[in-house]
């Protein structure tokens, strides 16, 4: 028999790693179950010769193609996306490409600005201090005075443009366009004991330098250091609830696949958009017949996903385009903001991203034919190898309840739990946005010099990265999940800080607002100790 | 989900025949440089050997190795390996219009090897050695470029 904690957190990665962190000043025992391992630095194919292949194996962001003993299957048949994640310590900060942008002021008040979704029941202004607090232990590079953000300041100078990032700033001036450094975060000098970037270019099948925020080197060494427990392979199967609809703790599986009973005062999820609602609906009784916490009816619904289009220009002058950090270097903001002459309510991002290895050149070349074998092999691998650039449209998601993660009714993972089940489709208002986004991204790398551009399918289907919504945060209990703070409305004891929060998604990417939610719940749940469940 | 691609078996070798009509194959689909500066797969046993197995190991590329030496002898009365590079070219061209799948599985390992290789890789004017642990240099980049954005000032709409 495990003894009982005060705190359980299940998932350790981005939301997990920043809460645990933050209530370890209480000095209450807290447990966090992850179900993979920890990722050792030598392991991460930057350290060999076929580290880009290793991005379609055991470094495959998809988890039905790494298959690892951790993974669980994800079916997304039913989705023109495809789900990606990480299972380890680090969740997916472990392959993201640690672009690292805040959600702005009106991305919290979609409702009042633009007439669309709901408003959150928390703003920008809730946010902004733990926004700087984790663009610290992150090491957030960047720099200050980005017109499309209210003024803040990164910890740490910005990462290299290269040729690249000029080259497109360039671009970008001649149409008199919005563009700035990215925030990344990634240590671009030496930062809380990290080695700086040395440009490697692999950010998205592990750092081995060290030099990326993920938070199995920042968030984790500290809450272990202060006290926090941290068991690997460790599977969660459900949530046990007692007849106060008060979750009383867990069942999971342990490294041996024996049943094991974890009691806790307060159980907390961090297992992201798709693993959170699963857990959720696998922990069913008699009091939650439609799963735990569910008596919205939403859990699982109002999938955002980001959806994802791209195009590659091609550029005559050789621009070494394969090397840096491979997030975002620049980033455009020009048609963020809702204008609605453009037909589409919201708006998106353009993201300058960076070109591939030799070999990842070939193999995509080879496919799409842009590279052909025979006579011209050569000649086109030279035009395209180190002289792409990509520019990448993401856009805001709204939340639509038909997008869904349920429990696949016979696909399971290795202990036998339900696994999940996507089903999503493209909003008329998303597919609009991407039309406009791919244009405006043509228009950029033809200002920018672009000799030929490079066409991908839209959306791009693997990058479902980022998965919000699935346990919508809100006052009112029968629109929402949690409330302000994270706590369940059903089940006062059980609280939720990752991306299934999310009101709506933004246009940006997420991990930087999910940590920021992570603390806030922390900070709010630590200030109310005294009437935590009332 | 979609299937996993299926698996070669890593000790499966070809017969005679099938060899070298793959080492002719491989010899049409990344030869040398005109200038000679690139070299060409069929000068590169590790990569045939690889490429080998992987098609050893696959029925549909072992049975389109055959196709093709099929077609060389029906329509010229010899091996593929032993025909002209302009008649290789014209019976490679139409067989991957009928059966694309078996020149792009080949190609795809062949490309996938060939840009592994250090020599390859030194002739493209890279180092050959994995990025970690001595990384790139990238330069820092011109900020100044930012001044009509810091110009045209604030984008972003407030909300409270």
């Amino acid at each position: 028999m495990n003894d009982p904690v005060d705190v359980l957190i299940i998932g350790a990665g981005a939301s997990a790693a920043a809460f645990a962190w933050s209530m370890a000043d209480t000095r209450m025992r807290i447990l966090c179950l992850e179900q993979g391992d920890w990722v050792n630095a030598s392991d991460y194919p930057a350290t060999r010769r076929d580290w880009e292949l290793r991005a379609d194996a055991d470094f495959s962001p998809d988890p039905n193609v790494r298959r690892r003993r951790e993974d669980y299957p994800v079916n997304d048949e039913h989705s023109p996306i495809s789900v990606l994640n990480f299972n380890g310590v680090g969740g997916g900060t472990i392959l993201y490409a640690a672009h690292f942008p805040r959600l702005h002021p009106s991305d919290f008040r979609v409702r009042s600005l633009d007439g669309v979704a709901d408003d959150w029941p928390i703003s920008y202004s809730t946010l902004e201090p733990w926004y700087a607090i984790n663009d610290h232990h992150m090491g957030v590079a960047g720099l200050a005075g980005d017109p499309a953000y209210p003024p803040h300041q990164p910890p740490l100078p910005p990462v290299p443009l290269g040729r690249l990032g000029e080259t497109m700033a360039r671009g970008f001036n001649r149409l008199g366009w919005h563009w700035w450094p990215s925030e990344i975060a990634i240590a671009t000098r030496e930062h809380e004991g990290r080695a700086p970037c040395i440009n490697l270019g692999t950010c998205k099948v592990g750092c081995a330098q060290g030099a990326k925020g993920t938070v199995d080197i920042t968030y984790w060494p500290l809450a272990l250091r202060a006290g926090v427990k941290l068991k690997t392979r460790c599977r969660v199967r459900e949530i046990l609830v007692d007849d106060n609809d008060m979750a009383a703790g867990v069942v999971y599986y342990d490294s041996e696949g024996r049943e094991q009973v974890q009691r806790a005062e307060v159980v907390v999820l961090a297992c992201n958009g798709i693993g959170t609602p699963r857990l959720l609906l696998n922990s069913t009784s008699a009091r939650f017949p439609h799963g735990l916490a569910n008596r919205s009816g939403l859990v699982g619904k109002n999938l955002m996903m980001h959806p994802w289009a791209a195009v590659r220009g091609v550029f005559d002058a050789p621009l070494e385009s394969q090397f840096g950090p491979q997030a975002v270097c620049i980033l455009s903001q020009q048609f963020y903001e809702t204008d609605p002459a453009r037909g589409f309510v919201r708006g998106y991002n353009l993201q300058v991203t960076r070109g591939f290895g030799p070999v990842t050149t070939a193999r995509t070349g080879h496919l799409r034919g842009d590279i052909p074998w025979g006579a011209g092999h050569h000649e086109a691998f030279a035009r395209h190898f180190g002289r792409t650039i990509g520019v990448g449209v993401c856009c805001e998601d709204l939340p639509e309840e038909c997008n869904t993660v349920t429990l696949d009714p016979t696909l399971t993972d290795s202990d036998g739990i339900p696994a999940p089940r996507i089903t999503y489709r493209l909003a008329d208002n998303s597919q609009r946005m991407i039309r406009h986004g791919l244009e405006r991204a043509r228009e950029a790398l033809r200002a920018a010099g672009a000799v030929e551009i490079l066409e991908n399918p839209v959306p791009m289907r693997a990058t479902g990265w980022h998965q919000l919504g699935t346990a919508r945060m809100g006052t009112d209990p029968e629109r929402s999940v949690v409330n302000e703070w994270g706590r369940s409305h059903d089940v006062r004891n059980l609280f939720i800080v990752d991306g299934s929060v999310f009101v709506t998604s933004g246009g940006v990417n997420p991990t930087p607002t999910i940590q920021a939610v992570a603390l806030h719940v922390a900070d709010t749940m630590k200030q109310r100790l005294a009437n935590l469940f009332d | 989900m979609n299937p996993p691609p299926p698996a070669p078996d890593a000790d499966a070798i070809l017969s005679p025949v099938p060899r070298e009509t793959l080492r002719a194959v491989l010899a049409m689909l990344v030869p040398p440089s005109p200038d000679r500066r690139m070299p060409g797969t069929a000068d590169m046993p590790q990569l045939l050997r690889h490429v080998e197995n992987v098609a050893a190991g696959l029925p549909a590329v072992r049975d389109g190795l055959a196709a093709i030496d099929h077609e060389a002898m029906s329509r010229y009365g010899t091996a593929f390996a032993a025909l002209d590079h302009a008649a290789r070219s014209d019976l490679l061209d139409e067989f991957a219009a009928r059966q694309p799948a078996v020149l792009q599985r080949l190609g795809l390992e062949a490309v996938t090897c060939y840009y592994q290789q250090d020599d390859v890789i030194e002739r493209l004017g890279l180092e050959a050695r994995p990025p970690y642990p001595v990384g790139y240099q990238v330069p820092a980049g011109d900020l100044t470029l930012l001044d009509p954005v810091i110009a045209r000032g604030k984008i972003y709409r407030d909300a409270s």
